[in-house]
């Protein structure tokens, strides 16, 4: 078996089997929890309601933190959206998850996607730089944060070196790549990249509280 | 066009190869012109598509000058419309074809006279000569 | 010692015009991926080449290769080829059989000790001697015993290079390549299920031509036909690039001759000659008619998860297997909230 069998066997299949175990691990572990009894009042019901909006409107920032918050919200916002387009809208990546859940649906050129990997690696590395650099965030930043980091950093990057090739073996590159998705995957549910589905959670859950406060969702 | 034409003859990506190797004859040309100085394109080294070929043989067309060779199976050695711009066609006696290049020369090598073959060709025409000789000295017919 | 002719003398013997010579020696200048401008060195080493013993052994074969190979030329151009080496043994093409065949190989080995040609088809098993025997000698011994005296090994085919067939999964028959076999004699490898007959042909030629085996690349496969993916030279890259696919056989994309990758083309990370050479002498190979890559000349190609996976695609095991590691998790979920809630009682109660 060589490095590519490897990688599009076992390894993705140990890969798949973590991160769907860890997910649902961590996501039940949190919402199988006590809750804190609720002593006060209730103020309104629409709990359910106002858990969804407050899922949906928190992607968008307070207008008052607008100003303070602009090149976090900015370089993270290309960071996701890139990331969305590179793993999402290229064929390639289409056919796997065809593969995984069924589902189908168009992608894009090629040579958009390259040119919006090639953005993602440059905010990513951005942002590695203002965390490295900014006062407070060096101070309360640890190794899950760099770890998530480079994580997720990896594929992008192994994957943009596949089409320029470097001189090696475009199997090879593949190989690396998958593999690097493999680690991706057994991290993800342990780190605070599981923001990626606990994000609903955590999002409902606030709003569902502040609700029955009755405070502004 | 029949329906089995269009279905097994997808739109030829003209421009995908044939402009290249036109470029690519167009320097050579220029090489001939100030350097003396020929080339030989093997069109069987590059990858055409469907259709490509065609296109590049229609394109440089015939001019005044075509050779039939018979030599371990039929070749063709055609001046195409532009001069100093060679079509070489070798193919097997079973027609298959063996070899294709652009010579971008004065004259292809293969139609000039080989040397061992003139060589041969002398020996052969002097016993020859010396059979009719020898013929007359018997007393033929002269 | 004996009179050689040399292939310079064939022709001249045979009444081939010095044209003829040089039109055969752009083919096979040609038929070797070389430049042009290489024909007038060509045709001096094959002039003055030496006829070398070639002996053929089939094995675990289908008798692909060597259809492919007999296919491949008329006998007067390429076939040349043929006519330039002394096939002193191939027991599927010979007349003779039986002793009288395994007597004609050992007079050929010993008359040409250290200097003949071994090409070899089919793999060999390891499992049981009598899986393949010819004339009683298993596909082993044979092998072993021929090598001996070899200059070098030509494993024609998948199933010499690298086990093929034989050796798919379970591998019944314990098949395994000529270079596991051999490892004190050079060993080229020219995969394919079956090569190009062209690249066949070609590497005789080299070895012919140049009396030295050519650059190999780490599977020992001559990197003048292997050195380049299919994707690489692909005429449908374009639509690759584009984004634009077929998605089931015959669809409009498959009319329109879109690249085939979501149908499972193993091109990306298949190496051979395919594309440029390609087959029928020329005339088309599987991508140009419509079917992907079955990524034919890689070790293993039977057992990479399927001809219409497509590349990237992963297999994930059964569901059954899915179902257990998503309980799991949930399980381990549940226990964990259960420890925490404990807890939790526990301070409450402890005040």
């Amino acid at each position: 078996m060589d490095l590519l069998d490897f990688a599009r066997g076992p390894a993705m299949q140990v890969a798949i089997y973590v991160f769907l175990t860890g997910s649902l691990w961590r996501l039940f572990g949190i919402l199988l929890l006590q809750r804190k009894p609720d002593y006060s009042e209730l103020r309104k019901t629409g709990k359910l309601r106002a858990a969804l909006k407050v899922i949906w409107n928190r992607a968008f920032t307070a207008p008052e933190f607008r100003m303070a918050t602009r090149y976090t919200r900015i370089v993270g916002y290309t960071l996701h959206f890139g990331l969305f387009v590179t793993v999402f809208l290229f064929v390639p990546h289409i056919v796997f998850f065809k593969g995984l859940i069924g589902i189908d649906w168009p992608g894009l050129p090629n040579n958009v996607i390259f040119f919006v990997g090639v953005i993602t690696v440059g905010v990513g590395i951005a942002i590695l730089i203002r965390r490295m650099t900014h006062p407070v965030l060096r101070l309360i930043s640890n190794f899950d944060d760099y770890f998530s980091w480079f994580v997720t950093m990896l594929p992008v990057i192994t994957g943009l070196i596949m089409p320029i090739r470097f001189g090696i073996r475009w199997e090879t590159l593949l190989a690396i790549h998958i593999l690097s998705v493999a680690l991706l995957l057994i991290w993800l549910p342990f780190g605070k990249l599981a923001h990626v589905f606990l994000l609903i959670a955590s999002r409902g859950t606030t709003g569902a509280i502040i609700e029955r406060r009755g405070a502004r969702t | 066009m029949s329906s089995i034409d269009e279905i097994t003859s997808p739109v030829p990506y003209v421009r995908g190869n044939v402009e290249p190797i036109l470029h690519e004859v167009v320097h050579a040309l220029d090489r001939l012109l100030k350097e003396q100085e020929p080339t030989i394109i093997d069109l069987a080294s590059l990858p055409f598509a469907p259709g490509e070929l065609e296109t590049l043989e229609s394109y440089l067309g015939s001019g005044e000058l075509t050779a039939e060779l018979e030599a371990l199976g039929p070749s063709q050695i055609r001046e195409t419309a532009y001069p100093g711009v060679w079509w070489l066609d070798h193919r097997n006696t079973d027609g298959e074809v063996v070899g294709r290049y652009l010579e971008i020369t004065r004259i292809p090598e293969i139609l000039m006279s080989q040397d061992a073959d003139i060589t041969a060709g002398r020996a052969r025409l002097g016993e020859n000569l010396e059979g009719f000789e020898s013929g007359r000295s018997n007393g033929a017919d002269a | 010692m004996k009179y050689t002719p040399s292939l310079g003398d064939i022709l001249q013997a045979r009444g081939v015009s010095r044209r003829g010579f040089l039109k055969y020696c752009a083919a096979t200048t040609s038929l070797l991926a070389l430049p042009p401008t290489m024909v007038p060195r060509i045709a001096n080493a094959l002039e003055q080449a030496r006829r070398p013993s070639v002996i053929w052994l089939s094995f675990q074969e289908c008798t692909g290769c060597t259809e492919s190979l007999t296919r491949s030329s008329s006998p007067t151009l390429e076939g040349l080829i043929f006519d330039s080496i002394s096939l002193d043994y191939h027991h599927t093409l010979q007349a003779a059989s039986g002793e009288a065949a395994e007597a004609a190989r050992h007079a050929a080995m010993e008359e040409n000790m250290g200097n003949y040609l071994v090409l070899v088809d089919g793999s060999i098993p390891l499992g049981n001697p009598g899986f393949s025997t010819i004339a009683g000698i298993s596909n082993y011994d044979m092998l072993m015993e021929t090598v001996k005296g070899a200059a070098a090994v030509v494993a024609i085919g998948s199933c010499a290079s690298f086990g093929g067939i034989p050796g798919a999964d379970p591998n019944p028959t314990g098949a395994v390549s000529v270079k596991d076999l051999i490892t004190d004699k050079p060993v080229i490898n020219v995969p394919g299920c079956p090569p190009i007959p062209m690249v066949i042909t070609a590497v005789l030629s080299q070895y012919l031509t140049f009396g030295q085996l050519p650059e190999l690349d780490h599977l020992g496969r001559p990197v003048a036909f292997y050195g380049q993916t299919i994707h690489d030279r692909c005429y449908r890259r374009p639509f690759y690039e584009q984004g634009l696919f077929a998605e089931t056989f015959d669809d409009e994309g498959a009319r329109k001759g879109w690249c085939l990758f979501r149908l499972g083309c193993k091109g990306p990370i298949t190496y051979n000659a395919c594309a440029t050479m390609k087959w029928n002498g020329g005339t088309s190979f599987p991508i140009e008619a419509g079917h992907p890559c079955l990524g034919c000349s890689e070790p293993g190609f039977w057992d990479k998860g399927g001809f219409y996976n497509p590349v990237s695609t992963t297999d994930i095991g059964s569901g059954v297997a899915l179902a257990g590691a998503a309980a799991a998790g949930v399980a381990i979920g549940a226990a964990a909230a259960a420890m925490s809630r404990r807890r939790q009682k526990k301070t409450i109660q402890e005040g």
